[in-house]
């Protein structure tokens, strides 16, 4: 499929924003074959450029939360697993978790040499499939945009949970007081009414990630700018203490 | 000193390298303990199927239980039907109308010829009988409450013959079916059916309200059609 034609088809398998709620449903059409999924996810169909951004998005968390061969990595909204493959040989054991099964279709094609992997299709916003205190590190990246801002915080809530005590988490957006943020905001601000698609992204503030981390109980919350022109917001859970 | 200190130096490494074995055996175990979780998460939907699965079955069996008393009470009433015209009949052949016109019907019947040369059969005419394995996955011995009802079972005739169609004779009219479905199962219990290797069907007729007479029908080797079953059905407008 040439990217022409993969973008048309992006563009067709567009949801309406009204439908943006129904996670599951609008990133399955986007991930009906592999150019379009690569498309949604990373805005490339190459492997080479999805294995450039990887590394790019691996050397933010080892600058902000930093990565240790003994992890136990959950990553938030993994899609086509663009960081998973190589974030895998970097950690003990690397869990995916996306609300799409179309999307974990294509990670599962792209993973299947990596045996320290494991995909799990959400069955809603949260991460109930997961039990509390397992993880080193959660996070999510270039998935907040997507997200509507109660559903951002239910995954920083749920991150808290499933994290060992002293574990990290790591969350990433556009930021709406930068240039890439304004022109995000503003490029979306011009969609009529009535063709604002479901994936639109939206913005977040440094005062909102910082509010979320610190509303849900993580200590030590930071909220780094980052050479890519994204915020990302980090925290601990607490050693002792409710999650 | 300088002995002190390397001592103390190789005793930081050594605790150094016991404390990395040990954080790797915890996220070892961690990992470990996320996919029970999942695996545990993954057999409880399995349960929660089944559990919903079982209600489904209860709730059929209770709706069958309700079907099979009206189909008892209906047949009960049949039965006293045909009672009554028994003993009509019999009042009839007792009186004396009927001895005065005996000769007439003894008359009757040497005149009448034998058919020969069948004509070639209509579509809905009855078909002879075929004794056939068979299970209907949809039973229809029920009370039928909406417009239309498919038939779904698996059946093959025991002389070994393939079934090329299958169709529903509903009161003389015809339904077609599909067949040539699979049925794994049925062919894990039963063994190879060489003539019959998808052995599964299913009809869907239209139920207009009255009793109608139902022919399950299985076209044997593309020729002759058999029938595998055949029942009276009853067809009602649907509970309020």
């Amino acid at each position: 499929m040439s990217l022409e034609n993969a973008h048309a088809r992006w563009r067709e398998s567009a949801a309406n924003l009204g439908d943006r709620s129904e996670y599951k449903s609008v990133w399955d059409r986007q991930a009906q074959d592999a150019d379009v999924a690569w498309l949604a996810v990373a805005g490339h169909t190459d492997e080479a450029t999805l294995d450039l951004t990887a590394r790019g998005t691996i050397d933010i968390l080892r600058a902000t939360v930093g990565l240790d061969p003994s992890d136990v990595i959950l990553e938030i909204g993994c899609g086509i697993g663009r960081v998973g493959k190589p974030l895998s040989r970097e950690c003990l054991h690397w869990f995916g978790a996306d609300i799409s099964g179309a999307m974990l279709g294509h990670a599962a094609a792209r993973l299947k040499d990596r045996p320290n992997t494991t995909l799990v299709e959400l069955a809603t916003v949260g991460l109930q499939e997961f039990p509390r205190d397992s993880f080193d590190l959660v996070y999510c990246t270039t998935v907040f945009m997507h997200l509507f801002e109660w559903d951002r915080y239910r995954y920083v809530q749920e991150a808290l949970r499933v994290l060992r005590p002293g574990g990290r988490c790591y969350f990433d957006n556009y930021p709406l007081d930068s240039e890439l943020g304004w022109g995000i905001f503003t490029e979306s601000a011009n969609y009529p009414l009535d063709r604002r698609p479901a994936h639109m992204s939206m913005t977040s503030t440094r005062e909102e990630l910082r509010t979320y981390l610190a509303k849900a109980g993580f200590s030590g919350v930071t909220v780094h700018d980052l050479p890519n022109g994204m915020i990302a917001a980090t925290g601990r859970k607490p050693e002792t203490g409710a999650s | 000193m300088s002995e002190l200190l390397d001592e103390l130096n190789g005793r930081i490494a050594a605790l150094q390298s016991e404390l990395d074995t040990v954080r790797r055996r915890d996220a070892e175990y961690r990992a470990h303990m996320v996919h029970e979780f999942l695996d545990r998460g993954e057999r409880n939907t399995y349960l929660h199927t089944l559990r919903e699965q079982l209600a489904a079955l209860v709730k059929r069996e209770q709706e069958a239980s309700a079907d099979l008393e009206e189909l008892t009470r209906k047949l009960e009433a049949e039965g006293v039907v045909a009672a009554a015209l028994a003993a009509e009949l019999q009042r009839i052949k007792g009186s004396l109308a009927w001895k005065l016109s005996a000769p007439l019907r003894a008359v009757d019947r040497a005149l009448a010829s034998p058919k020969r040369g069948a004509s070639r059969p209509a579509e809905g005419d009855p078909v002879a009988a075929e004794v056939f394995t068979y299970y209907l996955h949809t039973s229809p011995f029920r009370i039928y409450r909406e417009q239309s009802f498919t038939l779904r079972g698996w059946a093959w005739p025991r002389d070994g013959r393939a079934v090329t169609a299958v169709r529903v004779n509903l009161s003389g009219r015809v339904f077609g079916g599909k067949t040539g479905l699979e049925e794994p199962e049925v062919i894990a219990r039963y063994g190879p059916q060489p003539a019959n290797p998808r052995p599964g069907f299913e009809v869907t007729f239209e139920t207009p309200p009255g009793r109608q007479s139902l022919s399950l029908e299985a076209q044997l080797g593309g020729t002759d059609w058999r029938w595998i079953m055949q029942t009276s059905i009853w067809c009602e407008p649907a509970r309020p």
